[in-house]
């Protein structure tokens, strides 16, 4: 009898496994029903008005079915970046338009066919701001649901304001009223802060606050050449001695003690903080997860100068997959999803962000029908603008800009020292991508 | 006739078929996963990016050498960040080590001293925050350490005494020179993990024989030189295991510090796996994370080495 040697067993059992892995499908059979999934991140607003507009979708469509999956943000984000070198990932994928530009300019996105939407066209009826997050090297790719805006709103805690004897809803004109008011909220047990009276130290209130703080006294933060940065100019240093100024001289934050678990929204909500500088989202948050919570969500002034002017994200929207089998079904669902007023509507609606749809924003009643705490900022939105290519988009506002500014404003560093050294590092980080 | 200590055609059939499917599965979910980072972090790699068409390598993602590994010693955010990661993670190593040996050693002899019955309950209770979800314990500690509700800080208060301002968040605060988030997470861990090196140590002092103590006795040796001269040399094997196994885990520090501090104050308690996990799935430098990710291979392979050259022992009792 013949006998096998080890090795011939494993080559024998790799092969079957490696056949197994490899082997191609059995041909699709010609069916008439087509098959599409969608990939989103877990979000009980965000999944369930989803899964609604899908199922509507099915139903005018019953050619096609679609397949809706969800994962926990972190997995998700991870999903996508393992799943697209695989070409395994969804033909639909909604993605924050922030990235949309890293994995199109890489190829791993569809452009937008010309018959589906043009960028002309799409300027006409889609903010500028959420938009041009999904326009990459004159192309774009896919369209936005949401207009993410973190400048200028904030909750406000009634009970504090009542408390410290304060007309509420306030009304600010300019800084010097809501300081003096968050000096009168503030609180503290010994040298411990119990209460902040204007919380503004959140990741993304931080670099918003720089980037917007820069514009609104005309200057930029990009330099020369649109692609490193300029965080030493005169209206940067500005905006941070400001910042500083409020947290060391008027004390309305303690950087050390209201971050990490007492960050925002979460202090707010806890009844920490006067007036907190944050989304509308979390007003819609506030609504849902802490429903005996009473507050307001008020528009603030500009922090400098009487103009608004501001940098913003490209929100939540939907994107095709450039692995996609099934273009022309993706391009419906996607289009759908994003241009179709009413489940436009429908998605801010329940999903309580603000509208990328300037038609949505023009006739705002069914929109504050169910987010009446977006009024107040509706009018910021035409004076946005997208934040542009700022190479790593995470790593400027969370490890450079946060970092640098909640040093200047605990006393570690001088503004002009974190000024300097925020411009060093950003400008390294563009030099490190750009020389590999 | 097969030679003596050889084995037969039908046991040898026998130990591969059992040997082939975890052979095969380690080959393809660690051996590929490990020589895949190898040669990632030769790439400036983004998975973002579609790249060449052999495993998307070349072209967008482009062939850098050992530039990533250049770069650890540049001016640059990321490789700044990197390398308060290696130092962090040392420290926070080279403190737990000595301080888990010197609480575990100690009260597993106490234990394996007392009372069966005693012993059982000890073991057990000590053991429960090892097999207690990490996260959970994660949240625990960030709720005792709260500056302005947590248990430790009212605790501190009642005694008359004031509390730092805050335990996990203040950049300025350091305990002999060692930041204070850094001994905040050490104590947070060393509660967490002490229990298993204390099940190991109890395990081996009930292995040891006690004709071997016995006849120290009679010998007139105290329970000290019994200590120094009988039990330590005998332990060595299990030192060696528990040394290995603690500074590898610390080495691989994680949860508790993404959890607790997310590296934060100032990357005071940023490790290194912290730093490769965020350059690869936040920032989507997977090349770069490749590249730190063999640095701390070659660490942990190095410890490893180290430690079985001085620790092992050549006989068996």
């Amino acid at each position: 009898m013949r006998s096998y040697s080890p090795v011939r067993w494993l080559v024998l059992i790799m092969a079957l496994v490696l056949a197994s892995c490899s082997a191609a499908a059995p041909a699709a059979p010609v069916a008439e029903k087509v098959t599409i999934r969608m990939w989103s991140h877990q979000n009980s607003a965000f999944n369930k008005v989803n899964q609604e507009l899908i199922d509507q979708f099915m139903k005018e469509n019953p050619n096609i079915e679609v397949k809706y999956e969800t994962f926990p943000y972190d997995q998700f984000i991870q999903t996508l970046q393992t799943s697209m070198p695989a070409g395994t990932e969804a033909d639909v994928i909604e993605m924050f338009g922030s990235w949309v530009c890293n994995y199109a300019t890489g190829g791993r996105l569809q452009e937008t066919p010309a018959e589906v939407m043009s960028y002309t066209k799409a300027q006409e009826i889609f903010y500028k701001a959420p938009l041009d997050g999904y326009y990459c090297d004159g192309k774009l790719y896919g369209m936005p649901n949401e207009y993410n805006l973190e400048y200028s709103g904030a909750l406000v805690n009634p009970e504090l304001y009542k408390a410290a004897g304060i007309a509420f809803p306030p009304e600010y004109k300019d800084y010097n009223g809501l300081i003096a008011d968050a000096k009168k909220m503030s609180a503290f047990s010994g040298e411990t802060m119990t209460t902040a009276g204007f919380h503004f130290t959140g990741g993304d209130a931080l670099g918003f606050i720089m980037l917007g703080g820069i514009l609104e006294q005309g200057g930029n933060y990009f330099a020369d050449d649109g692609k490193h940065f300029n965080f030493e100019s005169k209206e940067a240093l500005n905006v941070i001695s400001t910042l500083t100024r409020y947290a060391r001289e008027d004390k309305v934050i303690d950087p050390t003690l209201f971050s990490g678990d007492n960050g925002l929204p979460g202090a707010f909500f806890k009844g920490q903080v006067g007036i907190a500088y944050i989304g509308p989202w979390a007003a819609g948050v506030g609504l849902v997860d802490y429903p005996d919570v009473k507050f307001e969500y008020v528009a603030l002034p500009p922090m400098f100068g009487s103009e608004y002017k501001f940098a913003a994200d490209a929100g939540w929207g939907k994107v095709v997959s450039a692995n996609t089998k099934h273009s022309k079904e993706a391009w419906m669902l996607q289009n759908y999803l994003t241009i179709n007023r009413a489940n436009a509507l429908k998605f801010n609606q329940i999903s309580g962000t603000v509208p990328a749809l300037k038609e949505l924003v023009d006739n705002p009643a069914e929109i504050l029908a169910v987010a009446p705490y977006m009024q107040p900022i509706l009018k910021l939105l035409p004076h946005g603008q997208y934040l542009g290519n700022v190479t790593d988009r995470d790593q400027l506002f969370y490890e450079i800009i946060a970092k640098n500014l909640t040093d200047a404003l605990n006393g570690t560093m001088t503004p002009e020292q974190a000024a300097a050294k925020m411009n060093a590092e950003a400008n390294a980080m563009v030099d490190s991508k750009a020389s590999k | 006739m097969a030679s003596p200590g050889s084995l037969r055609r039908s046991q040898r059939r026998f130990a591969f078929s059992v040997m082939t499917p975890i052979m095969i599965y380690l080959m393809i979910f660690s051996l590929l996963p490990m020589i895949w980072a190898v040669i990632l972090g030769f790439f400036d790699y983004s998975p973002a990016r579609v790249g060449g068409t052999i495993f998307g390598l070349g072209e967008s993602n482009p062939f850098v050498g050992i530039r990533n590994y250049l770069d650890m010693f540049s001016d640059s955010q990321p490789a700044t960040v990197f390398r308060k990661s290696v130092s962090n993670t040392f420290l926070f190593t080279f403190l737990i080590l000595p301080l888990n040996l010197a609480i575990t050693l100690p009260l597993a002899i106490i234990i394996e001293r007392s009372h069966a019955r005693v012993k059982g309950f000890f073991r057990a209770v000590y053991f429960l925050p090892t097999v207690t979800s990490a996260v959970a314990v994660a949240l625990i500690w960030g709720a005792i350490y709260n500056p302005q509700a947590g248990l430790l800080n009212s605790m501190i208060r009642t005694i008359g005494m004031t509390p730092p301002k805050a335990w996990l968040s203040d950049p300025q605060a350091f305990v002999f020179g060692i930041p204070l988030a850094m001994v905040a997470l050490i104590v947070a861990h060393l509660w967490q993990d002490f229990g298993y090196n204390l099940v190991i140590f109890i395990a081996a002092l009930q292995g040891i024989p006690q004709n071997l103590r016995d006849a120290a006795m009679v010998d007139g040796a105290n329970e000290q030189q019994m200590f120094w001269y009988v039990t330590l040399p005998l332990l060595q094997p299990t030192l060696l295991f528990v040394c290995v196994m603690t500074i590898l885990s610390s080495l691989q520090m994680f949860i508790l510090a993404q959890v607790m501090t997310a590296g934060g104050p100032r990357e005071q308690t940023t490790t290194m796996l912290m730093s490769i996990y965020s350059n690869a799935f936040r920032y989507q430098n997977m090349g770069w994370a490749a590249a730190m990710s063999m640095v701390l291979f070659g660490i942990i392979m190095l410890f490893t080495i180290v430690q079985f050259r001085f620790l092992r022992s050549d006989w068996e009792y």
